[in-house]
């Protein structure tokens, strides 16, 4: 063979190795460890670390809340659906929801071509008049408690076992002093839900739960339709709390469920107007207090103050209470 | 004649000298190469008898085989899944680089074809206020809308992934428990991968200079937790589980469900389990 040619063939074996060797030395450990790729980076990937925690990572400090909530129908978007990531959570500060509830929300319920109809939706511009979200429902647990039941009793028999609950609630449900509560003209699906908490035990009163435990459902039935017959009337209160024109500003907070001036649209929630003032204080702070439940109610108390409560029930007490049942009577 | 003879002496003696030194140095280097080369022999003689379990101390691929599922039927498209990859995944904050998307189709009476759009259209960044929010504009609000439906994509994970087969470098690969991954160390930025995928799955990284795509969040996955999006979905119309599992969510969605997978013709074999979609989703 010519010398060139064994030169060359000898440059090109030389070069060869030397490139495999470089290939060698060069390869990290683990390329081919397990196919044609790092192996190493397979670990370093899964390495870092979850932002997202989970529901079980809030429950362990938020007991209660989510307690409410995996009771309750938002159970399947979990805190971080809403709060978003809880890493850094709680040393770089809190995870409140944001304040403009209602773009939240309409993520999710603003009514739209091809959203499922399982979801409920809402047209955005007729629900809530540019309210918030939080003013009414409780996010963690959104359903109104509101599916009115149709309340049928007989008044006569209803009036009969009325007379047991005369003297606190007046003989025509108007309530002689500012404490109890006047049921004369109330919706009756509302005083039938609450006499039936009474009764279950759902809601306590040193003097209401004994006098309703007796009752039968018939009778409750009865009673609720005798006081809603009645007629309503606005004495005015000889207590004076609070300021109404401060109340009536609140107020805007409450109208979508108890009207603009406490006559409520829906028969499950109670009318306010001409309601005693002393009376929705101490409900209104028995809600905040949590002695009584409802998690709208709840909700919307959380953040009020005691002089708020008191503008709220002066600005109800001093409303008229009479337009409901001219109203009612018209068709 | 004499001096001549000592210059020259001399000459060859500094050269000498350089010589010498040359070869200490050459020695040396040799030394230091054939000590690191003996290292590099024993690391990787040993490297592959010390993993017990792999890729984690708690986590060993060869158990799962990791599989999604998408039930277009309860998607209501509130894109907090695509919100979740981006905080979950640190993917750059503008509309445009995502590792997941939702499409929402609407045929219009009359239309034959779809309308899609997706949160990046301009009209749905222009409905959140920005581009690091997302939502659906109501853009089809009291039109005469014959159907409409949501549906959820991410990478597929396929079986065969187009986008390994180009990658120049084995910069992206396929795991054993079957999620396809990016090696950053190794990816050179030449996106051939991101032209691969039939799914439009890939994006480039513009800082990193990297390309990027879903993981199904292996790094959730690998300690039991479930991929972000699918965590944060209010509806369950993302389902996420061991295939080795009969009794998994997505064994069962699998099993109760006539479920179809995207672009079956390519012959990916894609890994994303789909529940009612239309013939025009692809």
């Amino acid at each position: 063979m010519p010398k060139h040619i064994v030169r060359l063939i000898v440059l090109l074996v030389a070069s060869g190795a030397i490139a495999l060797i470089a290939k060698w030395f060069f390869t990290v450990e683990s390329f081919y460890e397990y196919g044609h790729y790092r192996a190493d980076s397979v670990p370093e990937i899964a390495a870092q670390e979850p932002v997202y925690k989970t529901a079980r990572y809030c429950q362990s400090c938020h007991s209660e809340r989510h307690a409410q909530w995996s009771a309750n129908n938002h159970k399947s978007v979990t805190c971080e659906t809403c709060h978003g990531a809880a890493e850094g959570h709680p040393e770089k500060g809190k995870l409140p929801i944001p304040a403009d509830t209602v773009k939240l929300c309409t993520l999710c319920h603003e009514a739209m071509p091809g959203r499922p109809g399982t979801q409920p939706q809402i047209q955005v511009a007729q629900h809530s008049g540019g309210q918030q979200c939080k003013v009414c429902h409780n996010p963690h647990a959104p359903k109104i408690a509101a599916a009115a039941i149709k309340v049928t009793g007989d008044v006569a028999a209803g009036r009969q076992r009325a007379a047991a609950c005369a003297s606190c609630h007046g003989a025509e449900g108007i309530s002689p002093n500012d404490t109890w509560p006047n049921l004369a003209g109330q919706s009756a699906a509302y005083l039938a839900r609450i006499l039936a908490a009474y009764k279950s035990g759902d809601q306590k009163d040193v003097v209401m739960t004994p006098m309703a435990q007796p009752l039968s459902d018939a009778d409750i039935r009865n009673l609720a339709t005798y006081y809603a017959s009645l007629t309503c009337r606005t004495i005015p209160s000889t207590t004076r709390i609070g300021d109404a024109a401060a109340g009536k500003a609140l107020a805007k907070n409450c109208a979508s469920c108890h009207g603009a001036t406490g006559i409520s649209s829906n028969p499950a929630w109670p009318h306010l107007a001409g309601q005693k003032a002393g009376y929705l204080v101490n409900v209104l702070k028995a809600f905040r207090g949590g002695l009584r439940k409802d998690p709208t109610m709840a909700a919307v108390v959380r953040g009020l103050s005691d002089a708020d409560i008191d503008n709220l029930a002066a600005y109800y007490a001093a409303q008229s209470c009479q337009p409901i049942t001219e109203a009612r009577k018209t068709p | 004649m004499k001096r001549e003879a000592i210059t020259s002496l001399l000459a060859r003696r500094t050269f000498l000298r350089k010589i010498g030194r040359a070869a200490t140095c050459a020695g040396a280097i040799v030394a230091a190469g054939a000590l690191s080369v003996t290292k590099k022999v024993a690391a990787k003689s040993e490297s592959n008898s010390s993993r017990a379990s792999f890729p984690t101390k708690d986590y060993d691929w060869t158990k799962h085989q990791w599989a999604f599922g998408v039930d277009a039927t309860k998607c209501i498209g509130c894109l907090r899944c695509v919100e979740a990859c981006k905080r979950e995944n640190d993917v750059p904050g503008d509309a445009h680089h995502f590792r997941t998307w939702v499409e929402r189709y609407v045929y219009l009476e009359g239309d034959k074809r779809a309308r899609v759009d997706s949160h990046h259209d301009p009209v749905n960044i222009e409905a959140s206020g920005s581009e690091q929010e997302f939502r659906f504009s109501n853009r089809y609000q009291g039109a005469k809308v014959e159907k409409a439906f949501f549906v959820p994509k991410l990478c597929n994970q396929c079986t065969h992934p187009a986008c390994v087969q180009v990658c120049p470098t084995g910069a992206t690969y396929r795991t054993q428990d079957g999620v396809v991954l990016i090696d950053h160390k190794y990816c050179i930025g030449c996106q051939y991968c991101v032209q691969a995928c039939p799914y439009g799955a890939r994006f480039f990284r513009p800082k990193e200079q990297v390309s990027d795509k879903c993981t199904w969040c292996y790094h959730r996955i690998t300690k039991g937790l479930q991929p972000a999006c699918v965590e944060v979905c209010p509806v369950g119309a993302r389902i996420f589980g061991d295939r080795n599992d009969p009794q998994s969510p997505i064994s069962l969605f699998i099993r109760n469900n006539r479920v179809q997978v995207l672009r079956a013709d390519t012959g990916n074999a894609p890994n994303v389990f789909y529940v009612g979609i239309d013939k025009e989703v692809s």
